[in-house]
């Protein structure tokens, strides 16, 4: 069947029945015919054939190096390419790899107060030091004593406002954004925000982002372009007519003609002009999808496919195919829709998301894609990227609902999701299931099935917990419970 | 060295339990102070308790 389909595949792009069953029959398919080199091919097919066959192909001709590989396993012409590629790759690797510098050189008075922390051996967070120097801006003279002086005051306030050692903060993150979560309501209007793209709201997408789903009900893009076609409209709306997803039905009708048995396709104009499309292009398109069996012909305005095994059965499934045949855009972008933001800037936001292959595009400004599908970004970008997507997300959901959470506690429920590298629910399926803790975990569910299988295996729980502790009877780990006194004879204390 | 809050709620708890079983108190109260807590915690002011905390780093 294989074969038949790939010969079938050959004869429909021109190429004569002999000449493909040959190529099948030497082990080639479309795909490694791009790859094959000339002078391979021409050992199954004549040097006429082959030159034929590029030409109507549409691939470049090119020459297998006479190279001792090639000599040993002539077979295996796709095999001794990619080795030959793999060998290219790694001789063009010689400069070393420099890791670029992310972080912003601290200005001059970042720098004093920095330096004057280093001597007073006072720990502060970039931010507080930013924000300092920022202050000192504009200070006439700034004496050493009066940076130190002020770095005392500014660390002991600091000091102040950190959280205590031992502080359950999981309970109150849990219970801060827990609270707010009773006042949202159940069903939020859809068609609010962006431009008629609908967008789950309030706690259906809450829950969406804390059970980290794979695809979030109502993903979306936010696509941002180069400078320099960002204010262009026309040419914004020409890249978002080609990110949007096409397929057959949008932009013609496909009827089944029962009387001959085959399928008609009568391209819109009106359609096919809005998306850039002409008839060629849809007839490439449906040229390329390897799944429709049959002869494609073209009669006056309309394509028509006659299938060779025409039950009526098989012709419907072939319709199904035809219809949803990619013509333009990228899979899994649905709409595409061109926005003004303030600036002036033109955006395009999309239902859907792909980011791999938005990403691919030339036109787009990589750094300031968007997608709420965090486990794409995890996917995409890394965990980190994950982890503020998560945290932007969640407090995005929070405060279109007018509630307020400090960010902490998101970002703690954020850091939790994204601790072991990829995202986790909260939950059955994740943090909670894959607790270290036997006890914890029989705690949370099904008590007798997680003691069972412990059992079984011979489990060791560490009591390092909270949850293992309380069923053991003993002092949690957390607040008092975690301090541990010590006997301090008089020369020993100063405090 | 400063002491968390819930370092200072243990110190001073450990120390009116030793107070209420008849420990020497080690500073001057007056007798109308009779709760151990408060006893406790004025020794705690006065920096006088014999106990301090053991701090682990890491992970517990």
């Amino acid at each position: 069947m294989a074969r038949k389909d790939t010969v079938n595949a050959l004869i429909r792009r021109g190429i004569s029945a002999k000449v493909s069953e040959a190529l099948v029959d030497g082990g080639y398919n479309l795909q490694k015919l791009k790859t094959a080199p000339f002078n391979v091919i021409t050992r199954f097919i004549s040097v006429e054939d082959a030159e034929e066959l590029l030409r109507k192909l549409g691939i470049r001709k090119f020459m297998a190096e006479e190279t001792a590989e090639a000599k040993v396993e002539p077979e295996f012409p796709d095999l001794v390419a990619r080795m030959r590629d793999a060998k290219k790759k790694a001789k063009k690797r010689t400069k070393p790899i420099t890791i670029p510098d992310k972080v912003q050189k601290p200005t001059k008075l970042e720098q004093l107060v920095l330096d004057q922390m280093k001597e007073e051996s006072v720990f502060l967070p970039m931010s507080i030091v930013s924000g300092l120097a920022q202050r000192l801006r504009g200070v006439k003279r700034i004496t050493r004593p009066m940076v130190k002086k002020l770095l005392h005051r500014v660390n002991e306030k600091f000091a102040e406002h950190s959280i205590d050692a031992h502080e359950s903060i999981g309970i109150v993150a849990a219970q801060s954004v827990g609270e707010p979560g009773t006042q949202m309501t159940m069903r939020t209007f859809h068609y609010a925000g962006v431009a008629e793209l609908s967008v789950t709201q309030g706690l259906p997408r809450l829950i969406e982002i804390v059970d980290a789903r794979r695809e979030p009900s109502t993903p979306m893009m936010e696509i941002h372009l180069k400078s320099r076609i960002t204010k262009n409209v026309e040419e914004v709306k020409r890249i978002a007519r080609s990110i949007e997803l096409t397929r057959l039905h949008h932009v013609a009708d496909v009827e089944i003609d029962i009387n001959n048995m085959r399928i008609v396709i009568h391209p819109d104009r009106d359609k096919m002009s809005t998306k850039d499309l002409t008839f060629d292009t849809l007839k490439d398109s449906l040229m390329e999808e390897r799944r429709i069996s049959g002869d494609m012909e073209v009669e006056g305005k309309t394509i028509v496919i006659t299938s060779p095994e025409s039950t009526h059965k098989k012709l419907q499934q072939i319709m199904e195919i035809v219809r949803n045949t990619k013509i333009k855009g990228i899979d899994r972008v649905d709409r595409a829709v061109i926005k003004q933001l303030n600036t002036g800037e033109f955006v395009i936001f999309t239902e859907g998301s792909n980011l791999e292959d938005i990403l691919d595009m030339p036109e787009i400004d990589a750094q300031r894609v968007y997608t709420n599908n965090i486990v794409e970004v995890c996917n995409v970008l890394g965990v980190e990227a994950a982890r503020n997507t998560l945290i932007k997300e969640a407090r995005k959901t929070l405060e279109e609902q007018g509630l307020t959470v400090d960010v902490r506690h998101i970002m703690l429920i954020s850091d939790m999701m994204s601790n072991d590298g990829d995202i986790k629910a909260i939950g059955r399926h994740g943090i909670s299931g894959r607790k270290s803790s036997i006890l914890a975990r029989a705690a949370f569910e099904i008590t007798s099935t997680h003691l069972l299988r412990a059992g079984i295996i011979g489990e060791v729980d560490t009591l390092s917990g909270v949850a293992e502790n309380i069923i053991v009877g003993q002092p949690v780990t957390v607040g008092t419970g975690a301090v541990e006194l010590e006997y301090a004879p008089r020369s020993a204390r100063k405090r | 060295m400063k002491y968390t809050r819930f370092e200072k709620a243990r110190i001073i708890g450990a120390r009116a339990l030793q107070i209420s079983m008849g420990a020497p108190v080690l500073v001057d109260a007056s007798d109308k102070i009779i709760d151990p807590v408060e006893i406790a915690t004025t020794e705690y002011d006065e920096k006088v308790i014999p106990i301090t905390v053991h701090r682990r780093t890491g992970a517990a």
